[in-house]
């Protein structure tokens, strides 16, 4: 696990706590059953925060699951 | 605070096995990240306490101002945003501006501040509510360029401050600093286009984080230092005054030090405000004495009590104010320039807050002027308050002469010619009763302290009563200085608070108080919810006298055994 994916399950524990680190690595909207919009949203500002970096309007609708997110913070933070 | 913290402390505290404290948050947007913060920053303004945060329905500004007084909620905050007054001021609407627009705009916000403006009046009557301006800015709706003040602009600002000064008079009442929290978040920062368009949120989250912070240490009912010991010597002014002696000292724009005597303004404002101001200086008192009688002095000699002068230990010396005052070491701020008499102090009185006075540094003065500010503030000025420093060194000087005296206690009291009077009025509700109930330690009856809402609650009772005592004697007034609130049950009265100022302390008000509470209900017993804690030794001592036995919890004294004790009856 890298420090981006460790930095990202950090994010993942403060808004779902109760999900273990393989649990995390492996969650989304369709198999954590509390992950709603708010969770969405709130993940969404954790990460900016975490990261620096701002996510593009267009993206939300793939930010349901940490692999997604994991592979859009990849592709955005140099 | 990151949000991320802020969600860490909400999961820390939720879980805490305390009273709950309940806010009602009335706004119109979405609260989202909000609601994280403020439940962070209250959980820790209130760490003793398990927050529960509660709001209304997205949208509807006005109805959760209505709901606002029925929810018993301990507290009530309120955020309003302009769009939410208007929501052509915000990004969501789709109405075009015009000029004409513009003037609807300005009368749809002037009749909607007032229905806001009763609202929080209609609340505050039940519970305490903080208020928060519009921290948001006005979209570009007038047609003048964004460096000119706009009419619409002027006029909204116009409406709302004139609301707002009207607001603030309500007793319960506290409105948030627009300077405060222009100075910790940047207005260019504050509006997050984003997530207003995506989530109806319209903070950034570094603003959300500030505004939840100054609103959670506004809603808690403010308990402000009590007194503040200064050095001298390049503190109070610039100067040793045993190297240069009384005319070489300086607090002027001349010799570049008139921050010292901008330290002496505020000290003198703290003081008319009921600070008790002492002074802890290494130096010869025949000097000080002299430099102190200088006309230029901008705050007068006679605001300090006492002096401590001498060449001993400043900690000791520190140990004799605290026992002049009579007040516990955690309410007192000791400022010094030395790093070493700050520590020498902070390690004989841990619980005493030590400020270093950063001499040579203009800005810094001005910055511990400001944080002085905040330990002290006080959300209004009480009538006991300007004369708490003529009371206190009264107390000492009458402290010394009944230790003289003490052959004929009781005589020498009589001497004094003391009125004591009890008011036993529950409205309007005196915010004297509340501040001597939370912030008095020793003579307190069990330490039980209250939120404003529940004391509001628990005098709206019936069968509650509550007894304010005054005192004055031949040397002037002491002011509101003790309080029993309890309940009537039959014919027995069950005090459940009862506290009294440290100032009052060997008068025998206690034992007039008791008769007087008799007599006003004629009640056959009284009977005291007592707790013992760790600082409450002058009420045990009273209560051990007057029962013959160390207090219990629901301890009583019946009207017969208190009048067959002489001791405990003062002539009319």
């Amino acid at each position: 696990m890298d420090d981006m994916e460790k930095r990202l399950v950090v994010c993942f524990s403060s808004v779902l706590p109760g999900l273990s680190s393989d649990q995390i690595t492996h969650a989304s909207a369709s198999t954590v059953e509390n992950w709603d919009s708010v969770t969405t949203v709130t993940l969404m500002a954790v990460v900016e925060e975490e990261f620096g970096v701002t996510i593009v309007e267009e993206f939300p609708a793939r930010f349901d699951s940490f692999q997604n997110i994991l592979s859009y913070l990849q592709e955005s933070v140099t | 605070m990151k949000l991320v913290e802020a969600l860490d402390v909400v999961k820390r505290t939720s879980q805490r096995p305390s009273e709950p404290f309940t806010c009602f948050l009335a706004a119109g947007f979405n609260l989202l990240h909000l609601n994280t913060f403020l439940t962070a920053e209250l959980s820790l303004v209130f760490a003793d306490r398990n927050i529960r945060l509660r709001s209304g329905l997205y949208g509807d500004l006005l109805g959760n101002l209505n709901r606002l007084a029925t929810t018993g909620a301990d507290a009530g905050i309120v955020l309003l945003e302009w769009a939410d007054i208007d929501a052509r001021l915000g990004l969501r609407s789709s109405v075009t501006w015009s000029p004409a627009t513009c003037a609807d705009i300005v009368d749809t916000v002037r009749e909607r501040i007032s229905q806001i403006q009763c609202a929080i009046e209609r609340a505050s009557a039940r519970i305490p509510v903080v208020v928060s301006f519009p921290t948001l800015p006005l979209p570009p709706a007038s047609f003048v360029p964004g460096w000119q003040a706009s009419s619409i602009e002027t006029e909204l600002n116009t409406i709302t401050q004139a609301a707002w000064s009207q607001i603030m008079r309500q007793p319960q009442v506290r409105i948030l600093s627009p300077q405060r929290l222009d100075m910790a978040s940047p207005l260019r920062a504050r509006l997050n286009v984003e997530s207003e368009l995506l989530a109806g949120f319209p903070y950034h989250l570094s603003h959300a984080s500030v505004l939840a912070n100054l609103l959670a240490q506004l809603t808690r009912y403010p308990m402000p230092k009590k007194g503040l010991i200064t050095d001298l010597d390049d503190t109070l002014w610039r100067g040793i005054l045993g190297e240069v002696g009384v005319e070489g000292l300086s607090w002027d724009l001349d010799h570049h030090t008139q921050m010292h005597a901008f330290y002496q303004r505020f000290l003198g404002a703290l003081s008319s405000e009921g600070v008790l101001l002492a002074i802890a200086s290494k130096n010869e008192p025949a000097l000080v004495e002299v430099a102190l009688g200088r006309k230029d002095l901008a705050l007068s000699p006679e605001a300090f009590f006492p002096l401590e002068v001498s060449w001993g230990r400043k900690s000791e010396a520190v140990a004799r104010i605290l026992t002049a005052w009579n007040v516990g070491p955690d309410s007192v701020v000791f400022i010094d320039d030395s790093p070493l008499e700050l520590a020498e102090v902070r390690a004989a009185h841990p619980e005493i807050e030590c400020i270093q006075f950063p001499t040579k540094d203009s800005s810094g003065i001005y910055e511990v002027v400001l944080q002085l500010r905040d330990l002290f503030g006080k959300s209004a000025i009480l009538e006991e308050d300007p004369i708490r420093t003529q009371s206190i060194r009264r107390s000492s000087a009458m402290a010394k002469a009944y230790k003289a005296d003490n052959s004929a206690s009781v005589g020498f009291l009589e001497q004094l010619e003391p009125e004591i009077s009890l008011n036993f009025s529950k409205s309007p509700v005196d915010p004297r009763g509340l501040e001597l109930v939370n912030k008095t330690n020793q003579f307190n009856l069990n330490g039980k302290r209250f939120t404003e809402a529940g004391w509001l609650n628990y005098l709206r009772q019936p069968e509650s009563f509550l007894a304010m005592a005054s005192y004055k004697d031949k040397f002037g007034p002491l002011g509101k200085i003790a309080v029993i609130a309890g309940r009537e049950h039959g014919n027995e009265l069950r005090v459940d608070s009862w506290v009294m100022s440290c100032r009052a302390f060997s008068r025998r008000i206690e034992h007039t108080c008791l008769q007087k509470l008799f007599h006003r209900f004629d009640a056959d017993v009284i009977r005291f919810d007592f707790g013992e804690t760790e600082r409450n030794g002058p009420i045990r001592e009273f209560l051990t006298e007057l029962l013959g036995r160390a207090p219990v919890p629901g301890c009583t004294i019946s009207r017969q055994l208190f009048e067959s004790r002489p001791q405990f009856i003062q002539e009319p």
